[in-house]
């Protein structure tokens, strides 16, 4: 099936005029499937880090989300070891008026705001409740150990 | 001086009224929230832009392609809520086929 204008759009806008910190570049035999980049934000222990993630538009976009995921391991409450990542909008918020540049701008910001009242990685979550500063600093260990090119 | 016309071209253009004359804040214009066609293209499911590929409007005053919205709230994910504020879709009164909806110009 023929690629719909919208993603045709959404890739040239993308590669034109990326985001701050976001790279996404389609695959030449799938369109469909993009390589990602997020540069950890400033402030966070993902700071210094470049995380390569994985995204995947389905044939039902955009009237289902983006399936994302995380290649880069990383520390983080909300993604698990899998490189699952847990947010609304990719799950039971996700509306057809987002896009793959806003998915992406709100996993970067998940990146600065850890949630661990709604974990994926409860393991990791239990030692955010528990020692902030901790799982922090091995958050950052990480960010160093995989996530530094 | 006398001018002989020879011949005329007659040029005209349509666009839908939706009411809203200035240009999206998202610098994108005017285009369907859900395909992001032009509300002059038409969805993609249809090859003609048109009345066959009309318009609909909500009561939160966001307009989009009736096919493409209609696909939408088909989907269980849509929860019937409108794509840009989530708020419960309700059709406003203004029909895409009532006359004094589009202009002519």
């Amino acid at each position: 099936m023929a690629l719909p204008k919208r993603i045709m759009k959404e890739t040239e806008r993308l590669v034109a005029d990326p985001a701050p910190g976001i790279t996404a570049a389609p695959h030449g035999d799938n369109l469909r499937y993009f390589d990602v980049t997020i540069q950890g934000p400033d402030g966070s222990p993902f700071q210094q880090g470049v995380f390569r993630l994985e995204l995947f538009l389905p044939e039902e976009y955009p009237m289902s989300p983006p399936k994302v995921r995380f290649l880069t391991k990383i520390y983080h409450p909300n993604i698990d070891k899998l490189g699952r990542i847990c947010l609304d909008i990719l799950k039971d918020k996700w509306s057809p008026a987002l896009q793959i540049r806003t998915v992406l701008l709100s996993i970067q910001a998940l990146l600065s705001a850890p949630n661990p009242d709604d974990p994926l990685a409860t393991d990791v979550a239990k030692h955010y409740k528990e020692d902030e500063k901790d799982a922090q600093r091995v958050s950052r260990e990480w960010t160093e150990k995989y996530a530094s090119n | 001086m006398k001018v002989h016309i020879k011949h005329w071209s007659a040029v005209a253009q349509w666009r839908w009224n939706t009411g809203n004359t200035a240009h999206d804040q998202d610098d994108e214009g005017d285009v369907c929230g859900i395909c992001r066609v032009p509300y002059e293209g038409c969805c993609p499911s249809c090859k003609m832009p048109g009345d066959d590929c009309p318009l609909i409007w909500g009561e939160c005053s966001h307009v989009f392609h009736m096919h493409c919205l209609l696909k939408w709230l088909g989907t269980a994910a849509s929860k019937q809520q409108c794509p840009m504020d989530r708020r419960a879709w309700v059709t406003a009164e203004r029909k895409a086929n009532d006359p004094s909806s589009t202009t002519v110009s």
